[in-house]
């Protein structure tokens, strides 16, 4: 007994795994496996194969098991094309508060992609899907991220997605959201969260 | 998935002190301060407090000198929209002490001994080793001193094989470790006795004895990379101290999947001081122990 | 001095509640998010959360069941949110929260609330 060194063997290599060969067919076989450890697998070595989003998209909507889900999100986010990010759009609009979430952490990490549909999800008839979509701007890069969030302050009738988007520009605003945030504060005047978030923005503005 | 670091990584890992930056004349202020503090927050979960305003504004005026950034403003644009966020990593490295030396941390090693393995001994079903995975190895302090923690303070070593490996994605830093030489500053925590025991008196220094050098496997992987990392399965506990915090949200997110998969059920993770798996991955139970915070993979998944 | 918690990822909500709870002489910690909430109560459990329902890695009804399901003091939740809807609230309540406010709060309102909660008679 003690501190002993064996040889990496393959014998530590799950079986499962090694039951299909990895061949694009073999892993889209695997994502329905019973097994979570060979899902995760197929969902991670996927990300080779050509034209597999919406096949990841469909078993996201469908997994119940978290952490097959996150797999499938990573190799999601690794794709990042128009049917993936359809795909987490959906997701936005689940009942389900650790879908919503996993997918906007997903869609901040896209800005090409997301950057042409932004605009209608913060248009959207639901204001908790522009709220999502405010929230994906927080870590997205991408230059026109203080255009979006002024004309969101500037527009949107619902003080929660205005709030959200306050939050942000204190963070990437300039002097380009000053008139627009002394606007929202006059809007919502008698809301103290609004008035202490935008008075807090204009101080910190980039070339206040 | 591309590799955070540039490898060989090009900064000075191993024994280093961040020095103080030099004067340079460019102000923050206290909005600019408030507001770099909660980005600083969100990204890598520390928390600067007023207290640490110097700290912080000598290494940000550091940083906006060698980045041209000009002023503190279009400094912090670019550390927020920079698409590979090499700067944040720059300037994370400089925010953070990267001193390695034997028994950093030895609250953890402690939390191994007193807490994870008696756990993991009752759970277990089989006879075959505990299996220990650090990663990254670095130049080998903590492999080794999780190795002479265990023989010196672990009474199930008498009945129980445990394998300890280690990895790290620098092949110099690999073979530094495997050859196991080191300075008095790095082994100035460890009790004379244990020097004695498993060190031998060079020239330069101390060199790890045979026997405790033939006992850690030393592996070069690159944890961002699918094909090195698949191999490695049914670990008991994985040590991941100080790298995550260097990575960007992606790599941090597949890091600790990858961990997921090369854990048992029930398996556990630490992670360094200055970091929390809340900037990583929803996928893992946080347990707390008397001697440490620890991170669990669930032992079911209902 | 009471100590509490507030849980939620955007950082000027965080700020607007903290002045208003230390305006009033509570010791106040921040968490941006459920798991880093955890970690905190674990490391040293609070009087009062103040709980946001979306947040990343772990939601809000997340961080309440785990906190719930530990083996800690237990102190009661305040759960935020930011929909008026009405099973949010009953979610709210079965993950374990004490009371359900819709943002943004006025600050006498939370005030009233976080008293009441504690059994703190006094203005
Ligand atoms: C700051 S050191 C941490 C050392 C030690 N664990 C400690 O806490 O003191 C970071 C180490 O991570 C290694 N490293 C960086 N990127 C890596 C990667 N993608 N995969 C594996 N190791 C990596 C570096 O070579 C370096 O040795």
């Amino acid at each position: 007994m003690g501190l002993i060194k064996t040889q990496p063997t393959v014998e530590s290599v799950t079986e499962e795994v090694r039951k299909h060969p990895r061949d694009c067919a073999g892993l889209l076989a695997q994502l329905i496996d019973p097994n979570p450890t060979v899902r995760r697998w197929a969902a991670r070595d996927l990300a080779d194969c050509p034209d597999i989003s919406a096949a990841l998209v469909e078993r996201l909507h469908q997994e119940a098991d978290i952490s097959v889900r996150e797999v499938i999100l990573t190799t999601l986010t690794g794709l990042g094309d128009a049917t993936s990010v359809a795909g987490l759009v959906e997701c936005l609009r689940s009942e389900d508060a650790a879908r919503r979430n996993e997918a906007i952490e997903a869609m901040r990490q896209l800005p090409d992609a997301v950057a042409p549909i932004i605009r209608g999800l913060l248009a959207d008839p639901d204001p908790d899907v522009r709220i999502f979509a405010v929230n994906i701007l927080e870590s997205l890069c991408h230059p026109e991220v203080e255009r979006w969030l002024i004309e969101v302050i500037d527009r949107d009738p619902h003080v929660n997605v205005c709030g959200a988007a306050v939050d942000l520009l204190g963070e990437v605003g300039s002097g380009a959201a000053r008139e627009s945030l002394l606007r929202l504060k006059a809007r919502f005047a008698n809301e103290p969260y609004i008035r202490f978030a935008a008075d807090l923005a204009l101080g910190r503005l980039r070339d206040a | 998935m591309s590799p955070t670091f540039a490898s060989p990584p090009t900064w000075p890992w191993g024994v280093y002190v961040t020095p103080e930056p030099a004067e340079t004349g460019i102000t923050i202020s206290e909005a600019d301060f408030q507001k770099f503090r909660e980005f600083f927050y969100r990204k890598t979960g520390i928390q600067f407090d007023s207290s640490k305003r110097y700290f912080v504004d000598k290494r940000l005026a550091e940083r906006i000198e060698a980045t041209g950034s000009g002023s503190f403003r279009g400094y912090f644009m670019l550390l927020r929209f920079q698409v590979n966020g090499e700067e944040l990593q720059a300037l994370t490295n400089l925010m953070t002490v990267n001193e390695t030396y034997f028994f950093r941390e030895e609250y953890q090693f402690q939390c191994l001994v007193d807490s994870l393995l008696p756990e993991i001994v009752a759970r277990k079903i089989d006879r075959r080793p505990i299996r220990i995975w650090v990663m990254p190895s670095s130049s080998g302090e903590e492999p080794y001193s999780i190795a002479i923690y265990l023989l010196e303070r672990w009474a199930g070593i008498h009945r129980w094989d445990v394998e300890i490996i280690a990895s790290d994605i620098d092949t110099r830093i690999l073979a530094q470790a495997r050859q196991g030489l080191y300075s008095h500053r790095s082994v100035q925590y460890l009790p004379a006795d244990y020097l004695q025991r498993y060190f031998k008196r060079r020239a330069e220094g101390y060199q790890i004895c045979d026997d405790l050098r033939q006992s850690v496997e030393f592996t070069r992987v690159n944890l961002s990379e699918r094909a090195d990392t698949r191999s490695y399965r049914d670990f008991d506990v994985i040590f991941c101290r100080n790298l995550l915090i260097y990575f960007d949200d992606v790599s941090r997110k597949t890091a600790t999947e990858t961990f997921y998969d090369a854990l048992k059920p029930g398996g556990f993770i630490c992670l360094g001081h200055s970091e929390s798996m809340s900037r990583s991955s929803s996928l893992y139970k946080v347990r707390k122990f008397p001697s440490a915070i620890v991170y669990q993979r669930p032992l079911e998944v209902s | 001095m009471k100590r509490v918690l507030i849980v939620d990822d955007a950082a000027t909500v965080r700020l607007y509640h903290r002045e208003i709870l230390e305006a009033a002489h509570f010791a106040v910690e921040e968490a941006m998010n459920g798991i880093e909430g955890l970690e905190k109560a674990l490391q040293s459990p609070f009087d009062l959360y103040l709980v946001d329902i979306n947040m990343p890695k772990l939601d809000g009804y997340g961080f309440l069941r785990e906190l719930r399901g530990q083996d800690l003091p237990q102190a009661p939740a305040i759960m935020i949110s930011t929909e008026a809807e009405s099973n949010d609230e009953q979610r709210a309540y079965v993950a374990g929260a004490n009371l359900y406010l819709v943002k943004p709060v006025k600050p006498d309102r939370l005030l009233t609330q976080v008293r009441l909660l504690l059994g703190d008679t006094h203005p």
